[in-house]
């Protein structure tokens, strides 16, 4: 069961049960019960002492039992889990005071009343109201997996489902059968009841009769009842019910002796009666598959009632007519003599009574027969015609089963196979949909279909045929190699070592088709390198050629240009080796990274409205709506789904993000780099600035160093090392995911906290920037100015001249630019923006550090520790963290109010104001 | 559109130096001495185009400007294979081949005469690129031509293109030899000031530090300058890597040095670089981890650059990158830096937060070597300013006898006054003095000091 499935139960539980989500979300349960999960098989011992147990405790012990024994012929599946299940809580005192507490506030809410705890459990499971019946199974899923006793793949929707199709109408359209077969009463071969007329004459009252005369009277009675007629002196009654066991009458004055024994006999005839009715109803299928109708027993039930032929039944039942003939029978020869008849018809008759009764189809009649025959071991004989019988039923299974596994075709008109379809999805939108579960959900497994003895490889064969399913979706023909018939047998091991050799092959075919005919690798490395920016001249070259248009607004922006701004700078980059490059696409979304992750991130949680709300924000930068999007053709839609790239997205945006704030930064760097020709005391305004710019520098490119070689760069190398050595492309999935999902998590996407403070120091690196290239702006207009006039006294003069004077020249601009600069920045204006920056700045960072720290120990992510070296590697940051973590102490230590003073009063380092007059 | 550079080379050293690191290019992208790509190595993922462009035969030629004032190494290179390498236009002998006689005056002022003739082919090429980003000037501070004309080229270059990086190899005299140019420290200082003013950054190869290097470490008996060349290209096209094989971080030269040089006039970077091995050695069997790569990085033995040790004063990293080559488990880097970290290997300053950067790259396919990790260090220490104050000195000693300043009086930038010896002096006086003040946990006010 997938991990959503296991959450919605649970939330759905709680809520049920009328638990707050406050404290701890349905994840910390979900987490618990995934991590407890093992596979629990109920064995008759253990199933036996909780039947045991919950007997002892409720008060109608018999009630429960009878129950229970109706329920298990109707061999419901999961019961002996759900008894097991309810037998643990009998035991728990406190989840019973709990239950029993939310049963009577429910009830009350209802307006029905409850009478009692125990009668409650005891009754639940048979005939609770709807509502209780269902929260009863939604409990039992919680519970039964917090009791670490379940079978992984239990889970309540399928109780449910089985629960309704037990009283709901099917959905699968089975023909209805025919009003003439019970109109027409003579077209059998079981008992015509009353048919006959009572005044035979012929009839001799039997009791006038010597005994021997009785006696052959009584056999050739029996040799008629044998048959289905009725004989004159043992009549049958009409039926209670359709499938109700024949009774008989017997002639009062048979002599007593002769009566017990026939007695004894005639429940072979009753069971005679009862197979020949459950044969009855379907032989029409002969007549009917050329008219693709069937009768209500499907596809399976047929050959059971075809192998059950009258003829069959007669060589069984009546061995003896010649001994009858000569005069020689007797009842005790007779009784003798059909003892082994006896026996098989008292199977045959079982079978055909729980089929009828749990109105079992498909997978649940193969349940059923395998059942039975595994409990007649020791009786050879026995298990020999169930295994006959089970092996005939099997066929149109496991044929389905075959065209499944071998070919990854569903064909099962009646819906009776373990795998369902669901036509609604379709792969193209894959491509398009975030929550796309095609792969999930196109094939799935319908649990209550699913025959015993295929239980244990139901994966596989969901897995095979799904795999094979791909391929030919790929427009490829796919032929198993060892495609051989399998045929059930007793012994377990035979047909799923087919399976697993068809699962082997399935996969093996599939992740050679992706792998080697599309690539998956070189596709996966391709995305690497536009989406991880492992290619850093590429990235460079795109930001150099798109950086005007992206400065514009959104709805400014062509799209068209920057598609062509791309292509040029994949064809002119080292990009142009890759072959996939043209899958690339440019897009251009209407949110940020940040409203995007907050959006994600904050749903189920009370901040969720604050982000919800957010027409297309015209203001939206180029920059900020920039993303890449791929094109991926089925089948690497399985792996490159919309999910996955829009995942790639999410990092892409945060490290193109972060390269730009980088570039800025650098660019300010080139600007103020002529600073070196000023003269000291000009430059003595700059060197806060600049020892400002240094620390974003570092900051920023520590953490992209962090995020591309120490999360990204080893979360690839795990993902290639272990792709090397993947067998299915469920693995693929799972190791794709994995590698994804890491990276999100140490790039601290997924953590709001850090994701805000991170976002916030980029924009006050982007701010300073800004400041600063204003103001270098102004001194290079006045510098520009100066030279233009210097020009223009020398504009006569032959340049050769002109350069002769530059020497001084260049002291002139020189003074002018930093006499200029002096202006600028002496003007407290400069100063003061400046130590705002840094402040800001500080704080920011000393904040990140600090929640890093608390989250890496929390959580145990040393990854995330990491950065922490990286940005405090010469331990310029500490003293600012103690300071701060010595405040936090003294904040928990002294009474609240005198909190919003300390929080001002925090004690700064004395370099981050760093110039003061 | 690459972030084109290009590659200027002045003087017999800084053509020296430029012939091998264009040999040592060529062979790491797989090009023959004639510029045409190698068979194997058309399927390359490098960055040609930063150093190289395509002519229209398929020709790969250097952005490279070949400048002398003599004829004799310009000579060699094109008597060699690698003639056809270059575009002869870019060739440029001065026509009278007398040199600059080793005076930095001499030099300047040929420089100012050659100046439409030297600025034509810059300009050519500077057109011919995309997005240049910047130049390389390849030098010596010593001697006539790479120093003299080098700073004069350095101040238009300055001029010409201010929003374009300037990234020289400055090689700095053998302290330990007495040397033939006796007029060495007025030539250093002169240039130092220019460098100080006008280059963005300076790697300093300091000849000193290099014969040590390849009489030390590659047990050479008598190194000659074909070792000492050989050593200064690997540092410089390791210094390059990141700019020719692409990875996450570090492609172009801005990022590469913006980081490094946290204040303008601090831009002198020290290098290092390990495992060194010639080839009559290369089978040296030492572990080639990335904490053993980055910690004998550190060690001073590794440095291209000698500074004696001074304990008291406190010299520190400014910064430190490393640039490691070869095939390296991306996770190793941190527990690297963390055990660096732990042992406090490497000193930092006070005022600012500092670390060591780990760029990783990719190493030329088409190189064998024995060792599967190398390693460049480029690194801001204060430590540098010994160099400074060394040059000072010597200047102060030469300049108190007033020896050998005639021929600096006989150029027109003398011939009134001595001012610019004061004027340079000064600059580069400053220059050891931020560099002390940098040690300090007050630097960033230290300005605020001075000037008041």
């Amino acid at each position: 069961m997938s991990e959503f499935k296991v959450h919605h139960s649970v939330s759905e539980l709680m809520s049920l049960l009328g638990v707050k989500s406050g404290e701890v979300g349905a994840e910390v349960y979900t987490d618990m019960l995934l991590k407890n999960m093992t596979p629990y098989v109920t064995t008759q011992v253990s199933a036996h002492n909780a039947k045991r147990k919950i007997a002892e405790h409720t008060q109608s012990p018999e009630e429960f039992l009878q129950k229970y024994d109706e329920l298990k012929a109707k061999n419901i599946r999961d019961l002996d889990s759900l008894v097991f299940l309810l037998s643990k809580l009998s035991d728990d005192e406190k989840t019973k005071s709990f239950l029993e507490k939310n049963a009577l506030d429910r009830a009350a809410a209802s307006g029905t009343t409850l009478s009692s705890h125990s009668n409650v459990l005891s009754q639940l499971p048979a005939s609770g109201s709807k509502i209780t019946q269902e929260e009863l199974s939604q409990l039992r899923d919680k519970l039964l997996r917090e009791a670490s006793s379940t079978a992984s793949h239990v889970g309540s929707d399928v109780l449910r489902k089985v629960m309704r199709d037990k009283h709901a109408t099917r959905n699968v359209q089975l023909p209805p059968q025919p009003d003439w077969l019970f109109q027409r009463p003579h077209l059998t071969l079981d008992f015509v009841v009353g048919s006959q007329g009572q005044g035979d004459g012929n009839v001799v009252s039997l009791g006038t009769l010597p005994a021997a005369l009785q006696e052959q009277a009584v056999i050739e009675d029996l040799f008629f009842c044998m048959e289905g007629i009725e004989g004159k002196y043992i009549h049958a009654l009409t039926l209670k019910d359709r499938y109700g066991p024949r009774e008989f009458t017997i002639d009062q004055s048979l002599d007593p002796s002769l009566r017990e024994l026939v007695r004894r006999i005639l429940p072979t005839c009753s069971n005679y009666s009862t197979v020949i009715r459950f044969v009855e109803v379907t032989p029409y299928h002969l007549q009917q598959t050329l008219g693709s109708s069937r009768l209500l027993h499907s596809q399976w039930n047929e050959p059971l009632s075809r192998h059950l032929p009258t003829p069959f039944l007669r060589d069984k039942i009546s061995p003896t007519p010649s001994l009858h003939l000569m005069g020689e029978l007797t009842l005790q020869k007779y009784w003798f003599y059909i003892q082994p008849t006896m026996r098989t018809l008292e199977i045959l008759a079982s079978v055909a009574n729980a089929v009828n009764k749990g109105e079992c189809i498909g997978g649940a009649v193969l349940s059923l027969l395998h059942e039975k025959t595994s409990s007649l071991i020791g009786d050879v004989k026995g298990q020999e015609l169930c295994l006959y019988l089970t092996q005939a039923a099997c066929v149109p299974y496991l044929e389905i089963l075959e065209k499944w596994i071998y070919k990854g075709i569903v064909c099962d008109p009646y819906a009776e196979f373990l795998v369902e379809e669901n036509e609604t999805m379709s792969k193209e939108k894959l491509q398009e949909d975030f929550n796309d579960a095609y792969w999930d959900q196109h094939y799935s497994i319908r649990r209550e279909r699913i025959p015993v003895f295929l239980e244990q490889v139901a994966d596989k064969i969901l897995n095979t045929g799904k795999y094979l399913n791909v391929v030919r979706l790929c427009g490829r023909d796919v032929k198993c190699p060892n495609a051989e018939e399998i045929v059930y047998t007793i012994k377990e091991r035979q047909y799923v070592e087919h399976i697993e050799r068809a699962y082997a092959f399935a996969s093996k075919v599939l992740l050679e088709l992706l792998m080697e005919e599309k690539e998956l690798m070189g596709r996966l490395r391709s995305l690497k390198h536009y989406f991880l920016l492992d290619q850093g001249d590429f990235i460079g070259q795109l930001m150099d050629m798109t950086e005007e248009e992206l400065k514009k607004t959104i709805d400014e922006i062509m799209p068209g240009r920057l598609e062509t701004l791309l292509e040029l700078a994949l064809r002119t980059s080292t990009a142009n080796a890759d072959p996939y490059k043209d899958d690339l696409r440019v897009d251009l979304l209407p949110y940020d990274l940040i409203t995007q992750m907050f959006k994600i991130l904050t749903i189920d949680t009370k901040l969720e409205k604050d982000y919800r709300v957010d027409p297309v924000d015209l203001r939206l930068s180029g920059l900020e709506a920039f993303s890449f999007d791929y094109m991926v053709k089925w089948p690497v839609t399985l792996v490159l789904n919309r999910k996955s790239l829009t995942r790639y997205q999410m990092l892409f945006r945060h490290l193109f993000y972060c390269k730009h704030v980088e570039r800025q930064l650098c660019n300010v760097w080139v600007s103020n780099k002529a600073a070196k020709m000023f003269t000291l005391q000009s430059t003595r305004w700059y060197a806060a600035a600049f020892a400002l710019r240094q620390r974003m520098l570092n900051f920023v490119q520590n953490f992209m160093y962090y995020m591309m070689f120490e999360v990204v760069e080893p979360n690839w190398h795990d993902f290639e090392q272990n792709m090397n050595d993947v067998t299915t492309i469920d693995d693929v999935l799972a190791f794709h995911n994995d590698f994804l999902n890491s990276c999100l998590n140490d790039c601290m996407l997924t953590n709001p906290d850090l994701l805000k403070i991170v976002h916030k120091l980029m924009m006050v690196c982007v701010t300073y920037c800004n400041f600063m290239q204003r103001v270098t702006k102004t001194t290079d207009v006045d510098l520009e100015m100066s030279k233009l006039n210097f020009e223009s006294t020398l504009q006569a003069a032959p340049t050769a001249k002109q350069r002769k004077q530059e020497p001084s020249f260049k002291k002139t601009t020189a003074k002018v630019v930093s006499e200029h600069v002096d202006q600028l920045t002496s003007s407290e204006n400069f100063e003061r923006t400046i130590s705002k920056f840094d402040s800001n700045f500080s704080k920011l960072l000393v904040e990140l550090l600090d929640k890093t720290m608390d989250y890496s120990t929390a959580n145990c992510e040393h990854k995330l520790m990491n950065i922490l070296y990286r940005l405090d590697f010469n331990g310029f940051y500490t003293e600012q963290l103690e300071a701060v973590a010595q405040e936090r102490s003294m904040i928990e230590a002294a009474p609240p109010e005198s909190e919003p003073g300390s929080s001002h009063s925090r004690p700064r380092s004395g370099r981050s104001t760093a110039s003061s007059t | 559109m690459p972030r084109e550079i290009i590659s200027l080379q002045l003087g017999q050293c800084g053509n020296q130096i430029g012939m091998e690191f264009w040999k040592q290019l060529c062979a790491e992208h797989g090009i023959s001495p004639e510029g045409i790509l190698e068979e194997y190595a058309t399927e390359g993922t490098d960055r040609k185009d930063v150093f190289f462009y395509q002519a229209d035969d398929e020709h790969y030629i250097p952005r490279a400007v070949l400048l002398d004032l003599e004829p004799r190494v310009i000579n060699t290179i094109m008597n060699s294979p690698y003639s056809n390498l270059y575009n002869p236009e870019n060739v440029f002998t001065a026509k009278h081949g007398g040199g600059a006689g080793n005076n930095w005056a001499s030099g300047f002022a040929q420089g100012e005469k050659l100046y439409e003739e030297v600025f034509d082919i810059i300009d050519r090429e500077a057109d011919g690129s995309d997005s240049l980003e910047g130049f390389i000037l390849c030098h010596s501070i010593a001697g006539g031509t790479g120093s003299g004309m080098g700073s004069y080229l350095l101040e238009r270059l300055n001029d010409r293109f201010p929003k374009k990086l300037i990234q020289t190899y400055s090689v700095f005299p053998n302290q330990e030899e007495t040397s033939d140019v006796v007029v060495q420290p007025y030539n250093s200082l002169l240039t130092l000031k220019r460098l100080t003013q006008n280059a963005d950054c300076v790697v300093v190869l300091d000849n000193t530090a290099l014969h040590r290097i390849a009489a030390e470490r590659l047990h050479l008996e008598t190194p000659n300058f074909a070792h000492i060349n050989q050593l200064v290209s690997t540092v410089m096209s390791a210094s390059t890597t990141t700019l020719r094989y692409p990875g996450y971080m570090n492609n172009d030269l801005i990022g590469l040095i913006a980081s490094l040089i946290p204040t303008p006039r601090l831009h002198f970077l020290m290098t290092g670089y390990t495992p060194l091995a010639t080839d009559s050695q290369t089978a040296s069997v030492r572990k080639t981890t990335v904490l053993d790569v980055m910690r004998r990085l550190l060690q001073p033995k590794n440095m291209m650059v000698s500074t004696p040790v001074q304990r008291q004063a406190n010299h520190c990293y400014i910064s430190i990158l490393n640039i490691i080559q070869g095939e390296v488990d991306p996770t190793q880097v941190h527990k690297s830096l963390q055990r660096i970290r732990e042992r406090k290997l490497a000193q930092f300053i006070p005022w600012g937060p500092a670390s060591i950067q780990v760029a990783l790259s990719r190493k030329s396919p088409y190189i064998q070597s024995a060792n599967r990790v190398s390693g460049l260090m480029m690194a801001n220490h204060t430590s540098i300013s010994s160099l400074f104050s060394r040059t000072l000195s010597q200047y102060d000693k030469l300049r108190k006898r007033e020896a050998f300043l005639d021929q600096f009086k006989k150029t027109e930038m003398f011939k009134d006054n001595l001012d610019e010896f004061d004027a340079s002096r000064e600059v580069l006086q400053q220059l050891v003095e931020e560099y002390q003040a940098a040690t300090k946990p007050d630097y960033i006010s230290w300005g605020t000091q001075a000037g008041v």
